[in-house]
């Protein structure tokens, strides 16, 4: 799993490459990068997910804990170009409510102003 | 206990004297019990008191002092091992010994008597074979007091490589057969990491010689000046003819006197020996790995056999419903669960869970859902409450970013069933006429949301209706190709079954995702349970 990081105004865009998967290690690496964001006082973030082609049960835990996160410290957490394979996962554990999720950069990006 | 003695290395040689009186002096003159001829040696130096079972050392106003393994002494109880200084004579060694000897340490006595080390490699290649090595300690001990026998070396090391290469000290051993305390010595790090590297013997005539002082300074400010250093290596299993050998690590002997290690009769001998030697450390190294490696299997297997005791029978009946369930780990211990217990009043109440992750943690934590669940379920009729309690549970219990899926489902006499789904895979009712329902009502999956709420919904079943419930481990199951098994398979896997037994039912479900499957291998655990109203 690849992650990389711009910034777009006020906003971090992280776009994630590979599979968010326990057996990858993504599952840490993703949650390592997004509370050092947190820690540096940046609090608008956006993962685009558009690359992910696999997400198992640890990552997703993950992303739920990465958002409860984001949300306990004051920031705001938005996923954009999440896959079908996905989002069916969100629907099935009942998780999508608790996302923000968008089906394009732009869309998350107008969403944070 | 056994005799007290003391063995004697000096210009004469070695001997050993047996300590056979109440008071033993040593000293310089003719009349003392041990005679020692040296400028250092005062008239009467030194003497040894037996005081019940111990042996007290004690100065007799020396000139020169007497010092014990190093530090001077003017009365000292004596402990196996000792070593003895009289003065600054460093050509004088007195080591005080009281154990007795093992039965191997009668063969190195037979060997280093005959000065011969090829013997003693025949020694070793014999335990081997009998498989004596067994014990890597008993091994190394073996080899490294054998290696100092004969070479008289002070100090004697096995270090072993570690899989990143780094050398570590294996043991420890002193003349006298004594284990020398502590885990890291000062020994020169550049000398076994060269012969670790070149996989050659190095002989150090004196550190002081030279430009190698500098790079010594550690060893040389503990006296130690002679250094011999032989890999341990053995040929890998099928290398066939080549020569290429695997060092696993080296055997350093040290000490202060040039004594017979340096010569290049006893190297040629040590590096001959430690071939055997190696061998002999590296089959008793594999059998201590396999030997731990099976211990890790029979915990797995075990905690396998507590994890399905846990689970009820896989089979159940009662006037109304009868039910079946099966739970297949993909390792040897899984993440799924299954239970069902009879809720006063209200039905038979049937679960199936699945936690994130797989293998022991994953059944860790199913045994808490489980347990949990089984504490909550009787507390209250509704189904959603239930949930909501049993994420509570697991909250306070928050093992970070892991999370359970739980389908619950309370079947009543009358046929209504009132369920709350937290994020699992939708159970199928299967009705009369291939008409077909997801149980889908419920909320987010357990243990990721405090403020997480469950709902419940209620439908009406008929006799024969069939609820069908499942682990993704069966709609995830897949093929060769890659493709899942999905619910549209799920489905037509259940067509037929309407009215049926639900043994029958769940073993056509299963029957389907292994033919489905053809027997590519699955990454996850499968449970199933398949419920049916009305007893006809």
């Amino acid at each position: 799993m690849q992650i990389q990081e711009k910034a777009n105004g006020d906003v971090v865009v992280l776009t994630v490459n590979g599979d968010i998967t326990l057996n990858a290690g993504g599952d840490v690496l993703l949650k390592d990068k997004v509370q050092s964001l947190l820690q540096q006082g940046q609090t608008k973030i956006l993962i685009d997910l558009g690359g992910v082609s696999y997400v198992d049960s640890a990552g997703l835990g993950q992303l739920v804990q990465i958002h409860a996160t984001t949300k306990n410290q004051g920031g705001a957490l938005r996923l954009a170009n999440v896959t079908k394979r996905l989002k069916d996962l969100l629907v099935v554990t009942k998780l999508v409510t608790v996302f923000d999720t968008y089906n394009s950069e732009q869309e998350a990006l107008a969403a944070f102003k | 206990m056994t005799e007290a003695r003391l063995q004697i290395t000096d210009q004469q040689g070695r001997r050993v004297v047996p300590l056979d009186k109440p008071v033993f002096i040593i000293g310089r003159r003719t009349a003392a019990d041990l005679q020692l001829v040296n400028a250092d040696v005062s008239r009467e130096h030194a003497e040894i008191e037996r005081v019940g079972r111990q042996y007290l050392l004690r100065d007799r106003g020396s000139r020169y002092g007497t010092f014990v393994n190093g530090e001077q002494v003017t009365e000292h109880p004596l402990e196996h091992g000792d070593r003895i200084r009289l003065g600054r004579t460093d050509g004088i060694e007195l080591v005080f010994m009281t154990e007795a000897s093992t039965h191997a340490s009668g063969l190195r006595e037979a060997a280093s008597d005959a000065g011969d080390l090829r013997q003693m490699a025949a020694i070793l290649n014999g335990l081997r074979a009998l498989g004596t090595g067994r014990v890597l300690d008993e091994v190394l001990t073996l080899v490294l007091d054998s290696a100092l026998d004969v070479t008289k070396a002070e100090r004697g090391f096995i270090m072993l490589a570690k899989a990143d290469g780094e050398l570590e000290f294996k043991i420890a051993r002193g003349l006298g057969r004594v284990t020398l305390p502590g885990t890291s010595f000062t020994t020169s790090s550049k000398i076994p990491r060269e012969v670790y590297q070149t996989g050659q013997s190095r002989i150090v005539g004196d550190l002081m010689d030279g430009n190698l002082a500098g790079m010594h300074d550690g060893t040389i400010a503990i006296g130690i000046r002679h250094v011999l250093c032989v890999p341990l290596s053995v040929t890998p299993i099928g290398s066939g003819e080549t020569t290429s050998r695997n060092v696993i690590g080296v055997l350093y002997l040290d000490g202060r006197e040039r004594s017979t290690m340096l010569s290049q009769a006893t190297r040629s001998s040590l590096e001959a020996f430690a071939t055997q030697a190696a061998l002999a450390i590296d089959s008793a190294r594999l059998y201590a790995e396999s030997a731990e490696k099976a211990r890790i299997e029979r915990d797995l297997r075990i905690a396998a056999e507590i994890q399905r005791a846990l689970l009820p029978e896989p089979t159940y009946e009662n006037p109304y419903a009868t039910l079946a369930a099966s739970s297949i780990p993909c390792r040897t211990v899984g993440g799924d669960f299954f239970d069902y217990i009879e809720v006063p009043d209200r039905g038979l109440g049937f679960a199936l869970g699945d936690v994130a992750g797989k293998g022991p943690p994953a059944a860790l934590l199913a045994a808490a859902v489980q347990s949990n669940f089984a504490a909550q379920a009787p507390v209250t009729a509704d189904p959603a409450d239930t949930m909501t309690r049993v994420n509570r549970a697991l909250l306070r219990r928050a093992i970070e970013a892991r999370f359970a899926t739980m389908f619950y489902g309370v079947i009543g006499s009358d046929g209504r069933l009132s369920y709350s789904n937290a994020g699992q895979e939708p159970p199928l009712v299967v009705r009369r006429n291939g008409g077909t329902d997801w149980l889908e009502t419920g909320g987010p999956v357990l243990g990721l949301l405090s403020m997480a709420s469950y709902e419940f919904d209620a439908v009406s079943l008929e006799p024969g209706d069939l609820v069908v419930v499942c682990s993704d481990g069966v709609t995830e199951a897949r093929n060769l190709a890659g493709e899942e098994f999905g619910r549209d398979r799920l489905v037509a896997a259940m067509t037929d079954a309407h009215g049926s037994r639900p043994e029958a039912a769940l073993d056509a479900l299963l029957g389907a995702v292994r033919k489905f499957s053809e027997g590519a291998a699955q990454g996850d655990d499968i449970t199933a349970m398949v419920l049916r109203y009305g007893n006809t």
